[in-house]
């Protein structure tokens, strides 16, 4: 048994086990198979945690993505804050390299430009479609590229025992080629939503979808790459609120009637033959 | 931290209905360095059939029957009234096995044999598929009423179940129990539906018919509340997190991103357009 296919085993028991509780099967996972808690803390989502930016006072969201040991990097002041209330310039490599992918990284000058207008961007962006909620922007260099996190967080405010949260994660590649860049989007939207009541009891309607695009789009300067990875994440959006919407309320309320039938089964067996009855005739 | 048992014991509790195959299979090869754990597991794969309400066919017969506590013999043995037999149930393959005649004793067997009789055709006309099963339990002092709908759909992805559990006491005549439904959606994604409803009820006769109607009426009010639920989580808090489109009804302009201005284009835009 190699490591990848217990890592496979792993992925494949999340996708089974309650999503409402997707933390903490990971912490089970990773003290039962210590060697996979590196990749396992880097392909799978979990809901996310927000923050204040003692800088600015502004919200932001945490993830694997600004994260150094203890600190993460506020996307607003672009620095990173650990719990016990110091900032810095993030991890260094024994190189002196704080660029690339990885602990501590921190963006080149030229992608911390693209993502303090990606963040403007997608603020407007979330106040536009969510109303609420906090985003964040994460950009780190690649070396033909470079690639980023867009997160969106948004909880419903309660009405009655109704309650809600969502978090979306995108995370893109855009590798430059003449005049265009290839995109890679994979995102993934964390879906919780819970209602109860006497007469109901109680009912929870929990998961996670994951959807993945790749496009070439062209890219004339910076400003060309917000606009591209902004359509791709919009219309990513709209594709997966779709398909959480039929999902949640369409499939899982066709399996429970699959499972108990409201009406008598005697009655929609005679309506069902009727039914076929007028079709057949109307073939003839 | 707990004990490596106790977190793959867990996994078990947590199969989703039909896939407990593929959670042990997943539990074998995350802990093939201590191959021994999976042997241990004999009383997290008992505690979840029983819950569960597991279904298995007899040897020879056409009709499914229940394993739960409420009908437990002790030593892995189950029995069940209708087929008046008892059986070895092996709850780490889900097969039955040294089928005995088993004859009820029970100072209620005729209120249970009406029961079984009324709970057939109140199954047959809702339930597609479904396994039931009447039980006298503590000491023959109550009777447990069980009722286990599963239907897999492995191929495309998802799979269900709908439990209910009634315990009748005769004296004063009331019915207590609870309603649950599981559902999971595994496809490029995990989604589970969980659901549970508690049932109490005071019942005007002890007779078998009264009975099942009080359960058939609980059921289909349950099932309309279920429905009425979904509708409310649509209409409600999923709109409430993220709009289909902007309040301008259109997508974003992202070449003018940077000209949207808080206040004026966001919200109010409509105004301007």
């Amino acid at each position: 048994m190699s490591e990848a296919d217990q890592f496979d085993s792993a992925l494949d028991l999340l996708r089974r086990l309650d999503p409402k509780h997707t933390s903490e099967h990971l912490n089970s996972l990773i003290s039962l198979v210590p060697s996979l808690t590196e990749d396992l803390l880097s392909s799978v989502d979990q809901p996310l945690t927000i923050a204040r930016c003692r800088k600015t006072g502004r919200d932001y969201l945490l993830c694997d993505y600004n994260r150094d040991g203890d600190s993460y990097r506020s996307p607003w002041s672009g620095e990173f804050e650990t719990p016990l209330g110091g900032s810095g310039p993030g991890g260094v490599d024994d190189q002196g390299n704080n660029e690339g992918a990885g602990e501590g990284a921190v963006p080149s000058e030229r992608v911390r430009k693209m993502e303090i207008r990606a963040n403007e961007a997608f603020d407007v962006y979330r106040e536009l479609y969510y109303e609420g909620g906090v985003s964040s922007v994460y950009f780190w260099n690649l070396d033909d590229g470079f690639a980023g996190v867009v997160l969106l967080k948004k909880v419903a405010t309660p009405a009655g025992k109704s309650q809600g949260t969502w978090d979306s994660i995108h995370v893109f590649e855009a590798v430059d080629r003449a005049r265009t860049a290839h995109y890679k989007l994979t995102s993934t939207v964390i879906l919780h939503l819970s209602t109860g009541n006497d007469a109901l009891g109680e009912m929870d309607l929990s998961g996670n979808m994951t959807r993945q695009i790749e496009s070439d789009l062209p890219v004339d300067d910076d400003t060309s790459h917000i606009a591209n990875i902004g359509k791709l994440v919009e219309d990513m959006e709209l594709k997966m609120r779709n398909l959480l919407q039929e999902v949640y309320f369409g499939k899982a309320k066709d399996v429970v009637g699959d499972l108990r039938s409201i009406a008598p089964l005697t009655q929609a067996n005679r309506d069902k033959a009727t039914h076929q009855e007028m079709i057949n005739s109307m073939k003839r | 931290m707990p004990s490596q048992l106790a977190t793959v014991s867990a996994f078990v509790e947590g199969a989703p209905p039909g896939e407990l195959a593929d959670v042990i299979a997943d539990i074998k090869a995350l802990t093939i360095e201590s191959p021994a754990l999976v042997s241990q597991l004999g009383p997290a794969f008992e505690k979840y059939n029983e819950e569960q309400f597991a279904t298995v066919k007899l040897p020879g017969s056409s009709q499914f029957v229940i394993v739960s506590s409420h009908n437990s013999l002790g030593n892995g043995r189950y029995f069940d009234v209708e087929s008046s037999s008892s059986f070895i149930f092996d709850h780490a393959t889900q097969k039955a096995s040294g089928v005995q005649s088993y004859v009820l004793e029970s100072n209620h067997s005729d209120l249970v044999n009406s029961i079984l009789k009324s709970l057939a055709t109140h199954v047959k006309e809702h339930y597609p598929n479904a396994s039931y099963g009447v039980y006298p339990i503590e000491d023959d002092s109550k009777i447990a009423i069980l009722v286990v709908a599963n239907k897999y759909s492995p191929n495309n992805f998802w799979n269900g179940r709908w439990r209910s559990l009634y315990i009748y006491s005769p004296s004063p005549s009331s019915l207590s129990g609870s309603m649950k439904v599981d559902v999971h959606y595994y496809e490029d994604g995990n989604v589970r539906l969980l659901t549970t409803k508690p049932v109490m009820a005071s019942i005007s006769s002890g007779s078998a018919s009264t009975i099942v109607r009080e359960i058939a009426g609980a059921e289909k009010k349950y099932q309309e509340e279920l429905n009425k639920g979904f509708n409310n989580l649509s209409e409600g808090a999923f709109k409430g997190l993220r709009r289909q489109l902007p309040i301008t009804r259109q997508k974003i302009e992202w070449d003018k991103i940077a000209g949207y201005r808080l206040g004026q284009d966001i919200g109010g835009g409509s105004s301007k357009r």
